[in-house]
């Protein structure tokens, strides 16, 4: 298991700008909670998947991805303790206040031998 | 109005985007020209001819109602490399109104995204976004 850093709204607005994505609920507090999000900026989904790619090539050193399927089953917020779990058949995220609840599962085929 | 044709795109790798999202990560910095893979999924959305705000407003999908990603499917065909210039080929592959438990009705779109580097395929997204009905639409 490991704990990634919390999005903040200044990474969420980084991932917006690279994405040319301006969903207000990555951005806005209150169109968040007028979304029915609640009152914290929704980190945008592919910022939770680069956090579980990240983790599975901590392990493998030096591999590549050839394939990765993920669900995006809840929402991460700004500020949220995050915790990463990865295993034989891919890795999934969990807020830390709701331990048994994934907001993300992702499976992962590997390149080996990258040239 | 529907367009199924979006225009094809095109994305600069700037290096620096890279090093910034690693450091909001908390990984180490890159080795050589090896972007982050996750620039799959940013460089198909991002650099599609059209930005997600435009497709939706162009297919009459409700934006600003606060649409969230279901799933995606990221193939690589090589390594992403920094300083490259990707072109990014986009399609909606299907658009369909389903009824949703928290929306009424939903729109589910899914988008089919190439990225190629001098007509050399590089990777392939497929996007997965649900919409809530615009309100006047719902059932």
């Amino acid at each position: 298991m490991t704990s990634p850093p919390a999005p903040s709204a200044e990474s969420m607005r980084f991932w917006c700008e690279i994405m040319r994505d301006d969903n207000a609920i990555h951005l806005d507090p209150a169109a968040a909670e007028a979304a029915g999000f609640g009152p914290n900026r929704v980190n945008p989904g592919p910022a939770n998947l680069a956090l579980l790619m990240d983790a599975i090539l901590a392990a493998e050193p030096g591999a590549a991805f050839s394939r990765i399927e993920a669900r995006f089953l809840g929402n991460v917020f700004e500020a949220d303790t995050l915790e990463v779990r990865t295993g034989p058949d891919g890795a999934a995220l969990y807020r830390a206040d709701a331990p048994d609840e994934p907001v993300l599962e992702a499976k992962f085929t590997m390149r080996r031998n990258e040239q | 109005m529907t367009t199924k044709e979006i225009p094809v795109g095109r994305y600069l790798l700037d290096p620096a985007l890279d090093d910034r999202l690693r450091a909001f990560n908390g990984v180490a910095p890159r080795e050589g020209d090896t972007a982050h893979p996750v620039f799959a999924f940013v460089m198909a959305l991002g650099g599609m001819g059209l930005s997600i705000r435009e497709l939706s407003d162009q297919l009459g999908l409700a934006f600003g109602d606060g649409p969230v990603l279901a799933g995606c499917v990221l193939e690589y065909d090589s390594t992403l490399r920094v300083g490259a210039r990707y072109d990014v080929a986009a399609e909606v592959a299907e658009l369909l109104r389903k009824p949703s438990r928290r929306f009424g009705a939903a729109d589910h779109l899914h988008l089919h995204i190439r990225l190629s580097q001098a007509g050399r395929a590089c990777a392939e997204a497929r996007l997965h976004i649900i919409f809530p009905a615009p309100e006047h639409e719902q059932a």
